[in-house]
């Protein structure tokens, strides 16, 4: 299971839209609770369901978002690169995260609005330095373009992947927000009917950014 | 709810039920019947979830707090949230629905002639016209609004069909009583088709009583009233809407116990629902009773202006601990030889046969001292304190849907001739005040009120409601979701914890705020 963190209005619930539909929605609907999209993946030839929970950014909410982290294998934590203030508040978001989720939570950090150059105000090489200097993965993805959104999912699926494989991540306890499936498919957080399902196929990396 | 029946069969330590297995009623939404379902478990349709989302929400270890849809509207604006329990079932056993649904005169019923007349008689009336504006045409029907919450036992089968149907038998039972309904100036008939006693109106009331049983009895009009002389009991018009809801949720219990043949129906549920007709809003509950003292049941409180109104008293244990035990006592049969139906301060012993215990009977509030016999040994009918009191060792819930296959652990006892499908209905006159925007109707399930108390739940309203925009469609859903976060709580390495490092509730929250000033345009 993934969550979905970040300020208001970064494009968190584009973003998965986006992943899910193929979509994506010019206006903004706040998200006032917890919403939610899967779908499935091909990982190194293993079909995983990607359980998706995106959050509510604003402060008014921050108590109920912080209580999803627990249950989490990976968040993605969402700024906007046209808005700096949503930058600086990542800090913020990270002790949240830490705080709260099992140690071992994969963490992909997206500065979103990549289609949005003229208005840039955060510096790509500046969310890469943060990222570094924290242990995140990083992308830049655009919700509207759909350009590495998929990467951004599927990367983050990737490296709980390689953690699992590696031992880190405990799959037998259902805290860690992966659950296996009945034909040996490990996912995360799968329900009862999701290894008869079909996975929608994958477009190949683009290479748009 | 599930828990208690588990919990109840080992608790029980009086011998003659102990064992294991109870397959009768397992977890989950399918007890292991072959039939299909008669509706396939989900959410409440107006959360309108995917198939994912429902998969995703049944997440034990996060519980995410489910609400209304930023597309969604409820009728009233009216705010509800959700979360499943913390694994002790599969599935979320609560369910809910809500809807405005339209009462018109059944179509067939009647002849069509009346209504052309009806029109006529009604613009002959002084009122007339102010009457026809008020409730619109006679054709035209009420529009009632229906919320209902249900918290399933042993199975979330008889949960999701009730929330699917049990606004139909309200319609329908509604149906037969609405042209006597929307005729508020008149009491209602006693005897359809009957002239009523002298009242200016009287002739519509007559004509349209007549019209209602299709001209049964006296065909053409009846000249003549009869004359009384006997006095008569006058029968307000929100009586009728409460025997019209007590009906339809009989019919309700009979259509699950007619199709549980065909289809896989399991467990049972309590049922709250509640009714807005013709400015007053009706609290109907058939929940569980059985309980002293802290009775937690799926209940009803209104907040006005600060102030805690209960809308749904539970039954109180001592009227229904003298129904079980007069039914006990009139039909034994149904004790299968293996209780009593005489209460004692504690379980009688053996070596206690011909000394002089306290006891009483259906028929008693008192105790008196009665000596003991070889009867007496037997089972209580009723067993434990408080939360923990069991109608046969089995259940704790004397009141409700469903059940029908319910048996004592290990026996060929059924439960289900003790239970009631009749609900306790309340009348809340909306028009009697001017209900502000933070004036609401709570209506919640066991997980909520198990935590907290109602001035608790009042408390956190008053908090919160004041600091949200008047205008935001979602204030309702919001503060919904306020609750029932207060309510789960937190979840920290022991367990789900409340304010007060309190335990929160375990258990599945179902949480409606509905705001009464709606109310007011109605009245
Ligand atoms: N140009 C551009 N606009 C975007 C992009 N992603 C999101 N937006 C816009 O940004 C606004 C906010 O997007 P949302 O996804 O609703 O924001 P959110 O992070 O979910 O906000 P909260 O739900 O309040 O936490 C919307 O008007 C989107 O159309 C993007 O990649 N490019
Ligand atoms: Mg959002």
């Amino acid at each position: 299971m993934y969550i979905i963190i970040g300020d208001t209005g970064v494009g968190k619930s584009c973003l998965l839209l986006q992943f899910t539909d193929k979509r994506f929605q010019p206006v903004h609907d706040l998200t006032i609770g917890v919403e939610f999209g899967a779908r499935m993946v091909n990982i190194d030839g293993k079909q995983i369901k990607l359980q998706i929970w995106d959050t509510a950014g604003q402060e008014s909410f921050r108590s109920i978002t912080r209580s999803y982290y627990r249950g989490a294998a990976g968040a993605l934590l969402v700024y906007d690169i046209t808005r700096r203030e949503t930058f600086n508040h990542l800090t913020s978001w990270l002790e949240d995260a830490r705080q709260h989720s099992s140690s071992n939570m994969v963490i992909m950090l997206i500065g979103n609005k990549s289609d949005l150059e003229s208005r840039r105000d955060v510096k790509r090489e500046e969310g890469e330095a943060f990222a570094r200097e924290h242990g995140l993965i990083f992308m830049e993805t655009s919700a509207k373009t759909a350009c590495n959104v998929e990467e951004a999912f599927i990367n983050t699926a990737k490296e709980i992947y390689r953690k699992i494989q590696q031992g880190l991540f405990d799959v037998h306890n259902e805290a860690n927000g992966i659950k296996i499936g009945p034909q040996q498919c490990i996912s995360t957080s799968v329900g009862p009917s999701a290894s008869q399902r079909s996975s929608s196929e994958i477009g190949s990396n683009s290479g748009c950014c | 709810m599930l828990t208690r029946v588990k919990s109840a069969v080992a608790n029980f330590m009086g011998g003659i039920m102990a064992g294991s297995s109870g397959s009768e009623h397992s977890g989950g939404g399918c007890g292991g019947s072959d039939l299909p379902l008669r509706f396939p478990y989900g959410r409440p349709e107006f959360l309108g979830l995917s198939q994912d989302e429902v998969e995703c929400s049944a997440d034990h270890i996060a519980r995410p707090i489910l609400i209304l849809k930023e597309t969604r509207r409820l009728p009233w604006a009216t705010g509800y949230a959700e979360v499943i329990n913390a694994g002790k079932s599969t599935y979320n056993e609560d369910q809910a629905s809500c809807e405005v649904l339209t009462v018109k005169k059944k179509a067939g019923a009647i002849t069509s002639t009346p209504n052309r007349n009806s029109t006529k008689r009604r613009s002959s009336l002084p009122n007339g016209e102010g009457l026809q504006l008020k409730e619109n045409s006679e054709s035209e029907g009420v529009s009632c609004h229906y919320w209902s919450l249900f918290d399933g036992h042993a199975g979330s089968g008889a949960a999701v069909v009730a929330s699917r149907l049990l606004q139909h038998h309200v319609t329908e039972q509604l149906q037969d009583i609405v042209e006597i309904l929307k005729n508020s100036a008149v009491l209602p008939p006693t005897c359809l088709g009957e002239e009523p006693e002298n009242t200016p109106a009287n002739s519509r009331t007559l004509t349209r009583a007549a019209s209602l049983r299709g001209g049964v009895g006296a065909p053409g009009s009846p000249s003549t009233p009869p004359t009384r002389f006997f006095t008569e009991k006058k029968i307000p018009h929100e009586c009728l809407v409460i025997g019209a809801l007590e009906s339809a949720f009989k019919e309700m219990d009979l259509q699950i116990e007619r199709e549980r043949s065909s289809y896989n129906i399991s467990g049972g549920c309590t049922a709250l629902i509640v009714v807005c007709l013709l400015g007053k809003l009706y609290v109907a509950n058939a929940g569980d009773s059985s309980s002293e003292e802290e009775v937690t049941n799926p209940k009803a409180i209104i907040i006005r202006n600060g102030e805690i109104i209960p809308m749904s008293s539970e039954f109180t244990p001592e009227t229904e601990r003298q129904r079980l035990q007069y039914l006990a006592f009139m039909q034994p049969h149904l004790l299968g030889n293996e209780f009593t139906h005489l209460e004692f301060p504690r379980r009688v012993q053996r070596k206690e046969l011909g000394k002089k215990m306290l006891y009483r009977d259906f028929n008693m509030t008192g105790w008196a001292y009665k000596t003991i016999e070889d009867d007496d040994l037997k089972f209580p009918l009723i067993y434990g304190e408080g939360k923990k009191a069991r109608v046969m060792a089995t259940i704790g819930v004397t009141r409700g849907l469903g059940d029908h296959d319910l048996k004592v652990h290990d026996s060929n006892i059924y439960i289900k001739p003790f239970l009631s499908s009749a609900p306790e209905v309340r009348v809340y006159d909306l028009s009697k005040y001017e209900h502000g925007a933070d004036d609401v109707l709570i209506l919640a399930t066991d997980g909520l009120w198990d935590v907290l108390s109602n001035e608790e739940v009042a408390e956190a309203i008053s908090q919160f409601l004041p600091n949200c925009d008047p205008d935001d469609p979602h204030r309702y859903t919001l503060a919904a979701q306020d609750l029932v976060m207060r309510a789960r709580g937190v979840l920290k390495d022991r367990g789900w914890r409340i304010s007060n490092d309190r335990l929160g509730s375990g258990d599945d929250i179902s949480v409606y705020v509905i705001p009464l000033i709606h109310g007011n345009k109605l009245s």
